[in-house]
């Protein structure tokens, strides 16, 4: 008899049962957009972040003071420490390696575009001796994995506000096949490909696309190099008055093979609080445990300093504090904007469950007086606005699953991926509101007197 | 005839009054309803405004996001400090800081407190820069390590954080820079003494470089009102900033202004995302607050059915009938929306303060949007009361449903 009540009452009036859901769904489908776009926008903004480039920068320990300025490091080649480009691949085996996206080792060497006369067909142009920077990095490199896999990186990865004209070097030096008539062919290494700054390349002419560097080496042999350009870069900084090479043969060329002076690493971090930045060596060992199990920029800099023997791992600060900083703003931002909307969608949901019930006084009143106490008429109208919560919740979360697709994909170009926790969340919200909206008119629904109300006063 | 005309409007104010203090319940939760919402809409429309320009300052904390060099090598190559001067201020408002930095690498070495003759500590090699007032601050933000009261003297050195490290050295101690080639030649005019008065960690580069005051450094180098470049941190969107660049380079034809393209670059892509959430949130927050009035509408239109019904009786034409209802709608939204737009302003100063550490300026405009946007609402969720138009009297009063 129950169940065939609250049947009846969404059969009798289907349309006016159609409204309250609609209404209850739309307001769930805002929360669940909402809700939703901020769950996943620490993740999706973080990613955003690393446009920013590297925010850990690895050194050796044993370094001296670098001679930095603007960019530039004047330290000859034979100062201060290098590390090991071996050890590279162990980056990834850290606890946090799905964290860190790229890294990039960079050695830099001060060199010289050589005095050049260009002969063409009518002109002779003469071009002067010019001091360069001359980078040795890695465009985009397959690294092997201790664990069977490969991860590609390079700078391209690190530093992404470096705009290509062109395409980026091939970190391999090509093998060219020469023939050689008496004795057949025979496979030697090519010239490398290089990549030359925007600003160089405007005041520089290249003939044939090949530029030629000099180069004095840690042993003071002096070196030529041809390498083919490959295209120009543009960065706002000093590269873009450098000649960048693939690491190996900037190596060979300043006589330090296999090794780097410095290292970027682009990590997606957890912005720091102020556990974050205690001392690791004053914390006990359950928070040491708490500490190295979040993603903070500075537990991954401790992780990485681990497995490179000789390294000092820095935190670029100001990269790192912006981005936390704005992070979390943002974030507090938007949980506070997805209250306001949940408490506004209740205040929706309330209002229209309660008038769904003010509307049935008669119908409560005919109950009554054929002897219904008011405790059945509470649950016969729970039942039926529990109903209309899960159907309504439902819709609803399905609806607003596709509005947060539409919002990630416009804001982000990614969707967000549909929660369980939101439908959670949503199905009891829509029932907590429907009854706490209905409780109010049914209190006062359970005061009636039947018999005023069925003669319509 | 004109009597009969106002006579006609007084009546339909004094019916409207009736309508609005028939039931003050009911009145009072429509104008909960609708202040709600006006106020979460001023809060919001408020905080979104402010937040925007929030999130460029906070931009700001990157440090330096435009530099002016001389048009060749920065490193061996100088300019007149005088170009300083003629930065002008960004057309949009704010302020922008600016700072001159002549760059010198030098030998220096610790002179302790109370042995200036002997150098304690050997030679190194450290890149001194040499800046003029105190926005080189706003441009390179530091945590200070170590501070020791200001002396007053000429020359003053703040250490960046590696230096101190590796020098060992710490505030008021003297460090002595020198530029003749052997330590015995000890001509007064080739070496500064500076005080170190604090220690500074920048999280950058700087933290390799010695900041020192400029003139004594410029007649050090003999290379008077020379600077080696000027760094900026220009203030607004990105697409202010690139125009304000693009202004630059025509006022200093002779030298080289670029946007650090790391941070303007990023800058352009997450300020763009972060303003689309904020759009987003806005519009959110619109809709519920439609829905959230629709909904105590609809429950007016249930309850009128038997006014309705009575005026249609004596004869009342639709169309008048609905403009009654639609002046009580917009009566409410106006009653709603000033209360709740005022709330709302005190509510997102409350807000910025949690979110940003700063009170949200209320801005004006936000005001008469938000009521506006309320009387806009409750009209249109008065959509419900349309149906009241197709009330027949009789049936009404017959009392079916």
């Amino acid at each position: 008899m129950f169940l065939r009540l609250v049947a009846d009452s969404f059969t009798r009036r289907p349309r006016r049962k159609l409204l309250t859901a609609a209404a209850l769904s739309l307001g769930m489908a805002v929360v669940t957009a909402a809700l939703s776009v901020s769950l996943d926008v620490g993740d999706r903004l973080a990613s955003e972040f690393r446009s920013l480039g590297a925010n850990l920068v690895v050194t050796p320990a044993a370094d001296s003071l670098p001679l930095e300025i603007g960019g530039v490091d004047y330290r000859p080649v034979n100062a201060g420490a290098y590390l090991p480009d071996s050890d590279l691949p162990k980056i990834k085996t850290v606890f946090w390696h799905n964290n860190i996206i790229a890294f990039a080792p960079v050695l830099e060497i001060s060199a010289t575009l050589p005095r050049a006369t260009t002969v063409g067909p009518k002109t002779k142009l003469e071009q002067p001796e010019i001091p360069i920077l001359l980078i040795g990095t890695w465009a985009s490199k397959k690294v092997p994995l201790p664990d069977g896999g490969t991860f590609v990186t390079g700078i391209a990865k690190t530093n992404p506000w470096f705009q290509i004209k062109g395409r980026w070097f091939s970190d391999e030096t090509p093998i060219v096949r020469k023939e050689f008539p008496p004795y057949g062919h025979s496979y030697l290494p090519g010239s490398p490909e290089c990549v030359v700054g925007e600003k160089l390349a405007a005041r520089r002419y290249f003939f044939a696309d090949q530029a030629v560097v000099s180069v004095i080496s840690a042993t003071g042999s002096q070196d030529m190099q041809v390498c083919d350009i490959t295209g120009t870069v543009s960065t706002g900084g000093p590269e873009d008055e450098a000649v960048i090479m693939p690491l190996a043969t900037v190596q060979r060329l300043a006589g330090r093979g296999g090794q780097y002076r410095k290292l970027y690493v682009s990590a997606l971090t957890k912005p720091e609080d102020d556990f974050a930045r205690r001392d690791p060596k004053t914390m006990k060992p359950d928070e040491f445990e708490r500490w190295s199990c979040s993603p903070y920029v500075s537990s991954i800099a401790y992780s990485i300093k681990e497995v490179l023997p000789g390294s000092d791992v820095r935190v670029i600060r100001r990269v790192a504090e912006g981005e936390g900083a704005i992070l979390t703003r943002v974030r507090a931002l938007l949980w506070l904007v997805t209250f306001a909307a949940l408490l506004a969608a209740a205040l929706a949901v309330g209002a229209s469950s309660a008038a769904s019930v003010m509307e049935r006084r008669t119908e409560i009143g005919l109950m009554k007086a054929l002897g219904a106490g008011s405790v059945t008429v509470g649950f016969l109208l729970a039942a039926e606005q529990l109903v209309l919560a899960f159907v309504g919740g439902g819709v609803g979360f399905s609806l607003g699953i596709i509005l947060a697709r539409l919002i990630g994909l416009k804001i982000f170009g990614v969707a967000p991926a549909p929660s369980l926790l939101v439908l959670v969340a949503i199905l009891a919200l829509a029932a907590g509101v429907t009854l706490l909206g209905s409780a109010i008119p049914l209190r006062r629904a359970s005061r009636y007197e039947p018999a005023p109300i069925l003669r319509g006063e | 005839m004109a009597a009969t005309r106002s006579q006609n409007r007084q009546m339909f104010w004094r019916i409207v009054r009736h309508l609005l203090g028939a039931n003050r319940g009911r009145l009072f939760v429509i104008l909960l309803a609708l202040g709600a919402g006006a106020a979460v809409t001023a809060a919001l429309l408020n905080l979104q405004v402010d937040a925007k320009r929030r999130i460029t300052t906070e931009f700001r904390a990157f440090g330096a996001n435009v530099v002016i060099t001389p048009v060749a090598d920065p490193a061996n190559t100088t300019m007149n400090q005088s170009a300083l001067s003629r930065i002008p201020a960004p057309e949009y408002g704010g302020s922008v800081a600016s700072a001159g930095i002549l760059y010198a690498v030098m030998d220096a070495y610790v002179g302790r407190h109370n042995n200036e003759e002997e150098p304690v500590s050997p030679r190194f090699k450290i890149v001194f820069a040499g800046f003029s007032g105190e926005a080189f601050r706003e441009l390179a933000p530091a945590r200070t390590l170590e501070r020791s009261q200001r002396t007053g003297l000429p020359a003053v050195c703040y250490a960046g954080s590696a230096v101190a490290q590796r020098l060992r050295l710490h505030v008021r101690d003297s460090l002595i820079l020198d530029t003749s080639p052997d330590s015995d030649d000890k001509a007064s005019n080739s070496t500064l003494d500076c005080i170190v008065e604090e220690i500074n960690s920048y999280g950058g580069p700087e933290d390799n470089q010695v900041f020192i005051t400029l003139a004594p450094l410029q007649s050090l180098l003999k290379r008077p009102e020379q600077i080696s470049v000027i760094q900026l941190s220009v203030p607004g969107t990105p697409e202010q900033i690139s125009d304000y660049a693009a202004r630059l380079r025509l006022d200093f034809p002779g030298l080289d202004v670029r946007p650090v393209r790391q941070f303007t670059d990023a800058q352009a892509k997450i300020y763009d995302r972060i303003s689309g959430l904020l759009n987003f949130t806005v519009g959110i927050v619109l809709a519920l607050t439609a829905l959230c009035v629709m909904a105590a509408m609809t429950n007016v239109a249930m309850e009128r059915r038997n006014d309705v019904g009575l005026m249609k009786a004596i004869g009342g034409a639709t169309r008048r009938v609905l403009r009654l209802f639609l002046a009580e709608a917009a009566l409410l939204g106006l009653g709603g929306g000033v209360i709740g737009a005022a709330v709302g302003i005190l509510l997102s100063i409350w807000l910025g303060k949690q979110v940003f550490g700063v009170a949200a300026q209320p801005r004006l405009i936000v005001y008469p949007v938000a009521v506006a946007l309320t009387m806009i609402v409750a009209i249109l969720s008065a959509y419900p009361l349309r149906r009241l138009a197709s009330i027949r009297p009789a049936s009404v009063f017959r009392g079916e449903g």
